[in-house]
């Protein structure tokens, strides 16, 4: 290693350690209440969500993009799949194919439109989450949606494994898989040159252009799975549910790329970050802190972790 | 035209290392009101070093500035040039195309503007003034990405002159210093351009003239102040000096260096280029036969330098037809990957952004090209094909895991080029391979370079050094504004004749 071997674990384990500090503390202040075991089984279900829309991310944000847009794909896919299934009585082997295939439609756009025109991704994503969260509110009159079938209920969060919801190991399944692609695949070194180093990867043959694209339909991809888990945890859509994931999932990306693998986005990271920023959160209303600490929390978290990156990496000038 | 006045400016003493080399040795520099002076060397003279230390960018070691009689103490604060009458126009004009001719000449004006208001008619009514007082066609509202060459060029110079007029510095006119101004710039342009210079030494303004164009600068200058190795050969009065004297200045009594390639076996060239045309490049030509290193060469702007990049499909020609290995490729619609396929390595000056990936390892950056499409990457195989490969390319890190940024320049080029020599290149195309690169890993590389020749490859190496191409080249191209002018082969490949080549092209269209 080039750095001194303790110092490196330090650094790479350094967020873990102030997460179990963190369940120490709570759980010494309240143990009745937060250190149990229904409430981690809790967080651990109805977290896998922000977990899957956390992974999405990380693709493109990789490969040097942004993908502003998968919380409104996840918003919209929640409501495309419970009006399918409520009310028109799709059944769900038609109406959840349907919901990924929006994903993976708005990926695309977003990819095409990012590539064609050289436009930031930045920006289109940001226009093109709007204007998906429009049709969200078109096609479900603003309202919410329930009485979707129990089936994708049972199959989300209440079939339970060693007692935590099923959602979670979809969630810990796609960190493996994504790691595994970012670690041991072609595709995720090219993903990472097309990131870190576009022009070089460019030169060595790498197909930059088609690997953003990729990049693009596989964050729709999953934030439409995410959506069709939202719908399962709750067992209805509203229009506004993705709106509160973008941040937190943002936060806890580059939250997650000081850990782990410090100075890239990894999943391993991203999901520890996840339940890092959760935890907290919920130690705190456990405490009695109200509503407010949420955006403190995660706000706070996603302007300490890219300080805290750019400080490790000597502060230098980064488009991200 | 010496005047029995005090100088302008005085350079004295000024000396410069870096890391051991010299840039510049005890240089000394005199600049009377009034005169355009030009500064002529090769690359690695020291010009740019001279200018730099002027501009604040670097610290001497050693030397003293005066100007007009005051000392100004070194090294200068960056930014405060402005204020001892100093305005730098560089190559690439410091113009934002975008914005309008006004905005741009006044950007940046921070003594004079009030920093809460801008008054834009009385800026606009000011401008146009400045235009009017020297010549110039220039509307304040237009957008400067619609001027020509030549117009922005002359912004560019006038805005420096603004900037250094009588009541800014201390109540004389100032000095400018135009870097290289006119290679882009067509023969007629270039005139219009030493009109302007003319007008405005007449108003006592004093110029350093920078440039590689000896023509030019005996056309337009008064002395000339020649560089080579760091030290001032001598300064002239142009008017009096004949070109080959001036020609014999820069490039010194020919020391030649040792050479380390022989007479080549006739052979049917493995690649051939016909009709290549692109960027500046007009219908070039080329072929380069097994076992051959090929140098292009050039003054700036000459072009040479573009011609690895469209061979390669690193940007499209808009003409051009390849023939390697008996097999035809257009250059139109050449793309890296059919070039890597093809059996090409492309070897890019830019090592920062496009020869190295400076965040990841050693390893990543090394292996990118094996991985094709692979679904299992071994990364212990990788690390150790690393190992090996930084043994064989002696390239100095502690472990293959280090970030590329952690080597030295030259360590990151013996990496670079380690990385597409493993792949077995029939053809390798590099552009300045030795740019900031210290003088032992210069002669690994070339060891590396004469080994592809031995087994049987094709080099074609752009440069502007002249003495790396007589130590390694075969055969050297000298390109002119977009074309072949000159072919050097064999005992012709010395320092001094690429020199002379480069220099004599740019005399035929004076």
């Amino acid at each position: 290693m080039h750095k001194s071997d303790l110092s490196y674990q330090l650094e790479r384990f350094g967020l873990v350690i102030v997460w179990l500090a963190f369940i120490a503390l709570f759980g010494a202040m309240r143990p009745d209440t937060f250190l149990t075991w229904s409430n981690f089984s809790t967080i651990f279900g109805s977290e896998a969500v922000l977990v899957i829309v956390t992974l999405g991310l990380v693709i493109p944000l990789t490969a040097g993009d942004f993908d502003l847009s998968i919380a409104q794909i996840l918003t919209l896919v929640s409501m495309t799949v419970a009006i399918l299934d409520a009310r028109m009585d799709l059944p769900l082997a038609l109406a959840l194919p349907i919901g990924l295939a929006i994903g993976a439609l708005v990926g695309l756009i977003n990819g095409a439109i990012t590539l064609y025109f050289r436009v930031h991704s930045l920006i289109v994503t940001l226009g093109v989450g709007t204007f998906l969260h429009g049709i969200t509110l078109w096609i479900g009159n603003s309202q919410t949606i329930s009485g979707v079938s129990p089936m994708l209920m049972e199959w989300v969060i209440i079939q339970r494994v060693l007692g935590v919801p099923i959602a979670f190991y979809y969630a810990i399944g796609l960190a493996v898989a994504i790691w595994y692609m970012l670690s041991y695949t072609a595709f995720g070194q090219q993903l990472l040159f097309t990131g870190r180093g576009r022009e070089v990867g460019r030169l060595t043959g790498v197909a930059v252009d088609r690997v953003r694209l990729t990049a693009f339909v596989l964050s729709g991809t999953l934030g439409a799975f995410a959506g069709i888990l939202y719908t399962g945890t709750t067992g209805s859509a509203n229009p506004s549910s993705g709106t509160f994931l973008l941040l937190p999932a943002f936060a806890a990306a580059f939250l997650g790329a000081t850990c782990i693998k410090p100075g890239r986005f990894n999943p391993w990271g991203s999901v520890i970050a996840v339940y890092f920023l959760v935890t907290g959160i919920n130690g705190l209303s456990v405490l009695g802190f109200r509503t407010f600490v949420q955006d403190l929390f995660y706000g706070g978290a996603l302007v300490l972790a890219v300080m805290i990156s750019q400080v490790v990496s000597g502060r230098k000038d980064r488009g991200l | 035209m010496t005047t029995p006045t005090a100088p302008r400016l005085q350079l004295r003493g000024l000396t410069k290392t870096f890391g051991g080399a010299r840039a510049l040795d005890r240089a000394d520099l005199t600049l009377m009101p009034g005169e355009v002076h030009g500064l002529l060397g090769s690359n690695g003279s020291g010009k740019s070093t001279l200018i730099k230390i002027l501009s604040g960018f670097h610290a001497p070691d050693a030397g003293t500035l005066q100007i007009d009689g005051r000392d100004v103490p070194l090294p200068m604060p960056l930014g405060r040039s402005e204020s001892h009458g100093l305005a730098f126009v560089h190559q690439n004009l410091g113009l934002l195309a975008e914005a309008t001719v006004l905005e741009n000449l006044i950007a940046g004006d921070h003594e004079r503007l009030n920093p809460w208001w801008i008054n834009w008619s009385a800026e606009a009514a000011r401008a146009r003034v400045l235009f009017e007082e020297h010549h110039l066609e220039l509307a304040p509202q237009q957008t400067v990405a619609d001027l020509s060459p030549v117009q922005r060029a002359q912004l560019a110079i006038v805005r420096a002159a603004d900037r250094v007029q009588e009541h800014r510095s201390h109540g004389t006119p100032g000095t400018l210093v135009l870097d290289e101004p006119t290679p882009f710039l067509p023969q007629e342009d270039v005139r219009e351009l030493f009109a302007l210079i003319r007008r405005l030494t007449a108003r006592g303004v004093s110029i350093i003239f920078v440039s590689h164009d000896i023509d030019e600068v005996r056309e337009v200058t008064d002395r000339s102040t020649v560089l080579r190795d760091g030290k001032v050969i001598g300064t002239f009065e142009t008017g009096t000096t004949s070109r080959a004297e001036l020609v014999e200045a820069i490039v010194g009594r020919a020391v030649t260096a040792d050479r380390r390639v022989g007479a080549l076996r006739p052979a049917a060239p493995v690649a051939k280029v016909t009709g290549l045309s692109g960027a500046i490049l007009k219908d070039v030509a080329l072929s380069v036969r097994p076992g051959e290193i090929l140098g292009l060469t050039g003054l700036i702007g000459a072009g040479h330098d573009e011609v690895p990049m469209l061979i390669a499909g690193a940007r499209p020609a808009s003409t051009g037809q390849l023939t390697l290995n008996g097999q035809a490729h257009d250059l139109a619609r050449m793309t890296p990957a059919q070039s890597i396929a093809a059996g090409i390595a492309l070897i890019p000056a830019d090592r920062q952004t496009a020869g190295i990936a400076p965040d990841l390892s050693l390893t990543e950056n090394a292996t990118l090209p094996l991985l094709r499409d692979s679904l299992a990457i071994n990364h212990r195989r990788n690390r150790d094909t690393t190992a090996d490969l930084m043994r064989r390319f002696s390239v100095k890190a502690t472990s293959p895991d280090q970030p590329a940024s952690e080597l030295s320049g030259g360590n990151q080029q013996k990496l670079v080029l380690g990385k597409w020599l493993q792949l077995g290149p029939r053809l390798v195309l590099l552009d300045e391979p030795t740019q900031g690169i210290d003088v032992g890993a210069r002669q690994e590389i070339y060891d590396h370079l004469l080994a592809v020749c031995a087994a049987g490859g094709a080099v074609i190496c752009a440069t502007s050094e002249f003495e790396q191409l007589e130590i390694i080249a075969h055969r050297v191209l000298v390109f002119d504004r977009g074309r072949i002018k000159a072919e050097l082969e064999g005992a012709d490949v010395t320092k001094a004749s690429i020199a002379k080549a480069c220099y004599e092209t740019a005399e035929e269209h004076a």
